[in-house]
């Protein structure tokens, strides 16, 4: 298993930093889109149409006896998507995946979205919806190629004039309460004019050169298409300005009963799982009564039956007929309807795993990788765009992080804080994790109190009568630490903060409820943070770096309101890395950016944490099978989404 | 009696306004508003928000406005159309929200009410019948078990125990299988099983209150002349019980049905949570947590108003229950 991971590591670091590219940097050079169509197949969808024969589909399906022949709802023999990764088995039909839910409008969402492009286990992006595309040589336009004979859930046409629509009416006029995304505006902050080319074509156009296109839309977006068949006639109404006709007319085709426009299209047009409204997902959420919710008690989602994709031996997927939700009121009770089989699969605390081995149903733990920075409970963020300027000198000063970071014995801190079961660590990317580095998660990471004095009095500090470290010019200094009151930290600050008094800092504790928290976040008022509600850390800094890089987010304590204009020394340096990294298009000019941007975050530690992070528990019943062991727990990949249920089966 | 309930009545309206105004303004006290929770729960899952989605979605709901230009409108809405507003965590009208959720309340409080009266009652007037006998304390100590212990804590002892013996977790009132296929006869039994849990942990948490209150009163009204006259009399101690003390010990119970209209509506919250009971008053308290002020306003606004009217009805029950109230208000 740990060979697996170390497997799985060193391919994601791989294909995260060259692979994700690959399918633009082979097809800068090719001219017609036929051979680029080839081209930009992702390697991990086998090429075995020609070793299937027939198609066969779910006996529930055969049994409702009105969708007609399968090889109709497929899309064209030539453009069905086989899913036939090597840690897959040809699987059986039937029964249903239990789970269960809080409230959250993306929960049953993230398991079954299905993008443009999709992220593959081993954090490569290959192609989904669209089976592949092409770019011209300036990277300033993007030629998607869709599937043919693709049908939506309703078994109406998918075709090229969905993504147009969706784009140019849906986002152009914020429908969907978003409007165009950050991948879809080029350098300049112009958003991409697209165009149909034909039914199955379609092209994304920048002004400038948009290099990481396909990656970024990966990321930032699933939201690529809308049924426009379905929509058109009510959003035509509404933009014309008869919105009450409009929306009575969608409220009357969904079932719904929005009452304004903005909620509708929030809902209906980003949130759109959850409404039986036509889909390409392998699941739509039923339409009956008592099953159609995601705020009632149960809902359930059943199979599409025009769903696009295979396996290898031709049985269209999914094989699983419904995946059922209970919901719950806490992820506690997730925890008891696990012991007794009730739900077959919840994310779990370490805590909890002995007892789960125990239970009944005994399910399986499998451990995927998290991506966070060291474990987030004990990462420590000093506000270093604070106003106060001798606070803000003092954070910003190395050798005061550098004290702050050795003054804490981590073996014993990990050891309180999980019992054992975590390492001690430091803010930085694990094992597995592209970034990694031994001399990273190492750094500053030995326990020596003396030379923590040394380093907060070359930090400006003076050792004050009370035994407690003052600023130069005798005023207390006092570190005053907040934190999310549902966050709990308060229980790391007690493990904490004898080693900050015994090495001289006197520090004070709060907890406050996050919209608090947020306001002061954006308030610029916070000085120091335990637990922030917007971690340190990232999949990758080519994916995803809105936590760590100054001026992206509105809610990251450690940078404050610091942007570009504001910015010196090394924070500057890497919000300009950052920059360079969206602008270039070359694979290896990129590597190079993100090793310097890495580079700065070693050299700096700007954010300090304790513990290393534990990996996430999936508990699983044995039952589910094709679930992969190893993976990655990301959101930026949809988290279990990137294990995809539609191969998943259940055998007794 | 005509004119103590007319009198009653007007005081009805200036009351509910102004407790109607002050739910307003209380629930927007918290800093930030539904976008700001909106956007820290949304952002824990992963989703990312410029300043300008935060602004948009403060339009949509027009957060904008003052508290009191809102309050304006939601009352307004609620005078002329009967509207209550509209909820932003659900994205629909705040009544089918409420309506959800209300015929189950109503269920589950109302059996839950009849079992604590039903059990409560019997005991009161036996312990008071048998004063410091060991049926007294046993029953006493019965009784306050539901009170001294809180109820998350009970109800997770018997949730356990439940597992243990059963080797089922038995949360909420409906199984998946109730859920899946609707009610059915064959799921009954298992259904009256699965409300004997919150039965027994919400109702057990009340029946100390009544108990004592009705031993009290009954102890009371036994040293009474009138009581005394009855035994002189010859009346057997049944009629004495039922017919005399009873009656006016039912003072104070009948008093504090006011208060049972409101939780009829609500719910237990706390055991609802822990017991995973879809019942009104974790939906009050997410729209609490979450700002969402019309949903919330509303629930507190008609508890409000069921309390007001619970209070004018057990007045009226109680003047019609005992004949001093009557000649006060005449006299």
């Amino acid at each position: 298993m740990k060979n697996l991971k170390k497997w799985m590591a060193g391919a994601l670091a791989l294909t995260l930093c060259f692979g994700t590219l690959a399918g633009c940097a082979d097809t800068t050079d090719k001219a017609t889109p036929t051979t680029t169509v080839e081209a930009t197949q992702d390697t991990t969808e086998k090429p075995t149409t020609g070793k299937i024969t027939a198609y066969s589909e779910a006996p529930f399906i055969t049994k409702l006896g009105t969708y007609g022949k399968v090889e109709d709802r497929l899309p064209d023999p030539e453009d069905i998507m086989i899913e036939a990764d090597d840690y897959l088995k040809i699987g059986t039909y039937g029964g249903e995946l239990k789970r269960a839910a809080t409230s959250s409008s993306w929960f049953p969402g993230k398991i079954i979205e299905e993008g443009l492009f999709r992220f593959n286990l081993d954090g490569s992006v290959g192609p989904n919806v669209a089976k592949g595309y092409d770019v011209n040589e300036d990277s300033t336009v993007y030629t998607i190629y869709l599937r043919k004979g693709m049908k939506w859930s309703d078994g109406e046409p998918f075709t090229a004039d969905d993504c147009v629509w969706f784009y140019n009416v849906v986002l152009a006029n914020k429908l969907d309460s978003k409007g165009y995304r950050k991948c879809h505006l080029d350098g300049n902050g112009n958003p991409a004019v697209v165009e149909k080319v034909d039914d199955y074509t379609f092209t994304f156009t920048f002004g400038v050169p948009k290099y990481n296109f396909i990656q970024a839309h990966c990321v930032d977006m699933k939201w690529a298409y809308a049924p426009k068949h379905y929509f058109e006639s009510a959003v035509d109404k509404i933009l014309a300005g008869n919105k009450d006709e409009g929306l009575a007319e969608i409220n009357e085709k969904a079932g719904t009963d929005f009452v304004d426009v903005g909620t509708m299209g929030s809902k209906l047009l980003y949130n759109f799982w959850n409404y039986h409204i036509p889909t390409l997902n392998p699941y739509v959420i039923s339409n009956e009564a008592g099953k159609n919710s995601i705020e009632g008690d149960y809902f359930e989602f059943v199979r599409n039956p025009y769903y696009w994709k295979v396996d290898a031996v031709g049985q269209q997927l999914p094989y699983i007929d419904k995946i059922t939700y209970a919901k719950v009121s806490s992820d506690d009770q997730k925890v008891l309807l696990l012991m007794d089989g009730t739900i077959d699969m919840s994310l779990v605390g370490i805590a909890d795993v002995p007892t789960l081995l125990e239970s009944d149903a005994g399910p399986r733990i499998y451990e995927w990788t998290d991506v966070n920075w060291g474990d987030v409970k004990t990462q420590v963020m000093f506000n270093l765009g604070i106003e106060d300027p001798h606070l803000n000198e003092l954070f910003n000063n190395p050798d005061f992080r550098q004290a702050m970071s050795i003054c804490v014995d981590r073996e014993e801190v990990a050891q309180l804080y999980s019992n054992g079961w975590q390492k001690p660590g430091q803010c930085a990317p694990g094992e597995g994790v592209p970034g990694h580095r031994d001399s990273w998660s190492k750094k500053w990471t030995e326990y020596d109190v003396d030379k923590a004095k040394s380093l907060f009095e070359s930090a400006g500090l003076v050792m004050g009568k009370d035994g407690f470290y003052d600023f130069a010019d005798g005023t207390d200094f006092v570190l005053n630490i907040m934190s999310v009151s549902s966050y709990k930290a308060g229980e790391f600050y007690k493990i904490l903060e004898p080693y900050y008094r015994a090495a001289g800092i006197k520090c004070t504790f709060k907890d406050i409820d996050r919209t608090n928290f947020d306001n002061e976040v954006r308030s610029n008022s916070i000085e120091c943070c335990l637990h922030s509600c917007s971690p340190f850390g990232t999949v990758s800094v080519g994916l995803r770096s809105n936590s760590i890089v100054p001026g992206l987010d509105t809610n990251n304590v450690w940078c404050g309101t610091m942007d570009k204009s504001t910015a010196t020394g090394d924070l500057l340096k890497l919000i300009e890395l950052h920059e360079q990294l969206k602008e270039s298009g070359d694979e290896e000019e990129r590597n190079a950016i993100m090793e310097q941007m890495y580079d700065l975050y070693e050299k700096n530690m700007w954010v300090l944490a304790y513990v290393e992070t534990a990996p996430s528990y999936n508990a699983i019943n044995k039952r589910v099978k094709n679930v992969p062991e190893t993976m990655i727990n990301n959101d930026v990949y949809r988290n279990e989404g990137v294990a995809h249920v539609q191969c998943w089966y259940i055998e007794e | 009696m005509l004119k103590y309930t007319g009198k009653r009545l007007l005081m009805f309206i200036p009351t509910i306004i102004i407790i109607s105004l002050v739910i307003f303004f209380i629930i927007q006290l918290p800093p930030g508003d539904f976008v700001s929770s909106y956007v820290a729960a949304m952002t824990e899952e992963g989703e990312i928000f410029s300043a300008e989605d935060v602004q948009l979605l403060r339009d949509r709901f027009g957060l904008d406005d003052s508290w009191g230009v809102q309050y304006f409108n939601w009352i307004k809405g609620i005078v002329t159309r009967g509207d209550f507003g509209y909820s932003f965590e659900y994205g629909r009208s705040v009544w089918s929200v409420i309506t959800d959720t209300l015929a189950i309340t109503i269920f589950v409080s109302v059996v839950i009410m009849i079992f604590q009266y039903a059990v409560s009652l019997p005991i009161g007037i036996y312990c008071a019948n048998h004063q410091y006998s060991a049926g007294d304390y046993f029953w006493s100590f019965i009784g306050f078990i539901g009170t001294a212990t809180p109820n998350f804590l009970l109800a997770i002892i018997i949730m356990y125990l439940v597992y243990v013996w059963s080797g089922n977790v038995y949360l909420g009132l409906f199984s998946t299988e109730m859920l899946q296929n609707g009610m059915r006869w064959e799921y009954v039994p298992e259904f009256l099983g699965r409300c004997l849990i919150p039965l027994l942990v919400i109702g057990t948490s009340g029946t100390c209150g009544i108990i004592r209150t009705v031993r009290a009163q009954m102890l009371d009204e036994q040293t009474r002349q009138y009581t005394l006259t009855a035994r002189a009399k010859g009346c057997s101690e049944a009629t004495i019980t039922y017919k005399y003390c009873l009656r006016a010990a039912m003072n104070p119970i009948v008093s504090g049905m006011a208060g049972s209209l409101r939780s009829i509506f609500s719910g237990a919250t706390v055991s609802a949570i822990v017991l995973n009971l879809s019942l009104q008053g974790p939906v009050l308290l997410d729209a609490l947590k979450s700002q969402d002020m019309y949903l919330a306003g509303t629930i507190v606004l008609i508890q409000a108003v069921l309390v007001v009217t619970g209070t004018l009805l057990s007045d009226i029950a109680l003047a019609w229950l005992d004949p001093r109230i009557r000649y006060a208000e005449r006299s």
